[in-house]
């Protein structure tokens, strides 16, 4: 803006620069490496690479990817069914709102990878503590989102549908709902971003306390444990840490893909 | 030497940041401001007339030919050419006086000289009293006042003024007239008043306030005509004579058709 | 004060200590009749073990905490805020830096925990490294847009007034920003705050999040409970005390509202 100089980029830099300099940072560090002999203990681009062929050849990173990714879509609509009503509730009743609001901003406080271990006591280390853990912290994205759609909800357009003789399950399921719908949309994608991390945290944390007992591995998380205090593969870790950013991007890519498509009327 | 600014040959295009077409918002312009004189300028929606104000003002350069402000060419904005926005561009964040000190403490002045310079324009504008409010706890026409006074506070040798009274409404717009006319020193006689560019919607007030009257066409911008105004000062009687009528008329006249134009073109 | 006043001053307090009495009455049937109470301790049983934590580690963990938190939030912030100052001087270092941003950003921080684990080894490095990282993007992005959004019709009224570079920079692009900028502190605080915890459960050996594990060690559910509650208030009071400032450092700003 004001700020830059008056100088505009060359054409198309804004592609091959950043390239270029990814291209250069990466041969600097794989020979840097390499000269130092600390292969295996620091990762290698080239090594990252061999990882990444390798353990997805064998399967080993789909199985845990769906074990995670299971749990995340089962935690995410635990997320929605329990999240849109309450929200619903509070947004649409004022009395709700006062009663209910400091009890819940209290809990949704609490980080929710806080309660591992509360969770692994009551549902063991498989993967139902993550499961708890990652729908615990999709109902509240759902429930801040949907109170605030359903408050901002447009007074007239309710005063219109009533005018035109719509009872209260109408005015609910046809007026507010899909009203609601864009903001409950972006709780969604705020819901499945956060449910994807939480779920990485709380099998890591379940990975650490079962480390060593030789059960079978549930999820990307309990995998790069075992990557790390077995294995201690530093190229796989880097592999699974690009994953889980991959896969990130993948799930936000979808859902504003999917908001398009459902929802074009709310694109802003 | 009597010319204040003189503009040669100036042309301007630009590239339209929405869909990348080349604009070209001036061409061929020739005019000599005189010193003291009020100047307004007039045209239908397209014709330049503010590009033309931010040249002087020096926010951009001419693409071909030259401006010279008091004899030296213009190498950018600067206090002794003031402006005046059509959104008033006040410092939300700072008071009253804040905004009014500000040229003042750009420039160096020392806290109790720019202090006192303040609240004497501010009592002059009419702002008295509102010294510590800021600027969105003030109506629209007060704001106008502010950024007048702040202009003001530099002592500048020209007013740029870009539809200053575009956003207030009509009984306030008239009431700013007066003032305008009464702080550039209407009811006085001689050489020692600002020079004033005045850019304006409205030909009966281009008409009212001015010495001389721009005219300019459009696509691309061009001296249409240059209409002088022999109204006697002070002005404030003038509204609604029949020599004002008149002018207004015939301008208008010059207008009219690329006026039209201008309503279906720039729909989008 | 008028009947309607009083009523819902009444109201507003009432209220919200029904739906609280209403919870812990929840909580203390689960514990009592649902589950059993070992698995679930009741609410008193939880206040119990909270006043003996106070006496017992409970002021040290917190500190070790909250020093993790401060020197993980000050560099991290500090960082963001140096990044977007750099990309928003110059086209070629934004060039520069957004793609790697975007390309980092998608990575949770806490897919840097096993990273972090085999470089610094378990102990306190971990969650404030966790923290630093986290910290910076929010704040990255915030400022950033902050600096773009800066109305251009301000900075070229300042210029008309005669102000250097410097000038512009300090004393309306700064300012104009500052709201973005404390709005992308306290998301960035909200980020820090999960890491924070993560990396004291998963990586660290101090902490309230790492004593907490270890009363589940001893099977003190009750204390892990304490434990638990104690984090979501601590949570709570960084954000309310951002948010404040929020409050105090937008009051000129029309478009700010009433923050949540």
């Amino acid at each position: 803006m004001s700020l830059q100089s008056a100088h505009a980029l060359p054409r198309g830099a804004r592609w091959w620069l950043p390239l270029l300099v990814l291209v250069v940072l990466l041969l600097v560090w794989e020979v840097a490496v390499r000269r130092s002999a600390a292969q295996g203990l620091v990762p290698l681009p080239s090594g990252v690479l061999a990882s990444a062929v390798k353990l997805t050849a064998n399967g080993v990173i789909i199985d845990a990817m769906s074990g995670s990714l299971a749990r995340v879509l089962i935690g995410f609509a635990f997320g929605a069914l329990v999240g849109i009503p309450l929200g619903l509730l509070i947004g649409i009743l004022p009395v709700m709102d006062r009663a209910l609001r400091p009890v819940l901003d209290a809990l949704r406080s609490i980080a929710p990878i806080a309660w591992i271990p509360m969770a692994i006591l009551w549902l063991g280390v498989r993967g139902d503590a993550a499961l708890f853990v990652v729908a615990y912290g999709a109902v509240f994205p759902f429930i801040v989102n949907t109170s605030q759609a359903a408050r901002l909800i447009d007074r007239r357009l309710l005063a219109a549908a009533r005018a035109l003789g719509a009872g209260p399950w109408i005015l609910l399921r046809s007026v507010m709902l899909p009203g609601s719908m864009p903001l409950i949309f972006t709780g969604a994608r705020i819901a499945l971003a956060f449910a994807w991390a939480s779920i990485v945290a709380a099998e890591l944390a379940i990975g650490i306390k079962i480390q060593g007992q030789g059960r079978s591995v549930a999820g990307i998380g309990q995998l790069m444990v075992e990557t790390l205090y077995v294995q201690r593969d530093v190229d796989a870790l880097v592999f699974y840490m690009l994953t889980i950013g991959l896969v990130s991007l993948l799930i936000d890519a979808g859902l504003r893909w999917l908001q398009q498509r459902l929802l074009p009327w709310s694109q802003h | 030497m009597n010319t204040l600014v003189d503009i040669k040959g100036v042309g301007k295009t630009y590239v339209s940041a929405r869909d990348g077409q080349r604009v070209q918002a001036l061409d061929g312009i020739d005019f000599a401001l005189r010193r003291g004189e009020f100047l307004t300028v007039v045209g239908p929606s397209g014709c330049g007339k503010s590009t033309l104000l931010s040249l002087i003002a020096g926010f951009h350069a001419p693409t071909v030919g030259s401006i010279t402000f008091d004899g030296k060419a213009i190498a950018g904005p600067g206090p002794e050419r003031g402006v005046m926005f059509q959104d008033y561009a006040l410092f939300p964040w700072r008071t009253v006086a804040g905004n009014v000190e500000f040229g003042p403490f750009a420039r160096g002045v020392s806290a109790s000289d720019r202090r006192r310079k303040a609240q004497t324009l501010i009592d002059v504008v009419g702002l008295g009293g509102f010294e510590t409010r800021y600027p969105h706890e003030l109506s629209g026409g007060m704001r106008q006042r502010c950024a007048l006074a702040r202009m003001l506070a530099n002592d500048p040798t020209m007013w740029l003024m870009d539809e200053p009274l575009a956003a207030v409404d009509l009984q306030t717009r008239i009431i700013l007239q007066d003032e305008l006319l009464r702080l550039w020193g209407d009811a006085e006689d001689g050489q020692e008043r600002p020079t004033v560019m005045f850019v304006t919607h409205g030909i009966d007030e281009a008409v009212l306030l001015a010495d001389r009257v721009l005219v300019l066409a459009r696509r691309p911008g061009r001296i249409k005509a240059v209409v002088d105004v022999n109204l006697p000062r002070p002005r404030d009687k003038a509204r609604n004579s029949a020599e004002m009528a008149r002018l207004t008329e015939h301008i208008w006249s010059l207008i009219r058709d690329e006026a039209a134009q201008a309503i279906t073109e720039e729909s989008h | 004060m008028t009947d309607m006043q009083s009523m819902r001053r009444i109201r507003n307090l009432v209220e919200p200590l029904l739906g609280l009495a209403l919870v812990l009455a929840m909580w203390h049937i689960t514990s009592r009749h649902v589950a059993n109470a070992t698995l679930v301790p009741p609410p008193a049983l939880v206040w119990k073990a909270f006043v003996a934590m106070l006496d017992d580690n409970l002021p040290q963990d917190i500190l070790a905490s909250l020093l993790h938190l401060a020197v993980g939030y000050s560099l991290g912030v500090s960082c963001g805020l140096a990044l977007a100052l750099l990309a928003a001087s110059s086209r070629w270092l934004d060039a520069v830096i957004d793609p790697f941003a975007e390309f980092l950003r998608p990575i949770s921080p806490i897919a840097w925990i096993p990273l972090a684990i085999l470089f610094l080894g378990v102990g306190r490095a971990v969650p404030i490294f966790l923290i630093f990282y986290a910290s910076i993007f929010p704040i990255f992005v915030s400022t950033l847009a902050g600096i773009r959004r800066v109305d251009p019709s301000l900075v070229s009224a300042a210029q008309s007034l005669g102000a250097s570079r410097l000038i512009v920079v300090r004393n309306v692009i700064l300012p104009a920003a500052l709201p973005a900028v404390v709005a992308g502190a306290r998301l960035s605080l909200g980020v820090a705050w999960m890491s924070l915890v993560a990396g004291e459960i998963v990586g660290g050996d101090a902490g309230i999040g790492w004593r907490i594990l270890w009363y589940q060690e001893f099977f003190q559910m009750d204390r892990v409970m304490a434990g638990i509650l104690v984090v979501g208030v601590l949570g709570f009071a960084a954000d309310t005390a951002l948010r404040l400032l929020q409050k105090h450092a937008g009051r000129w700003n029309p478009a700010q509202g009433n923050l949540t």
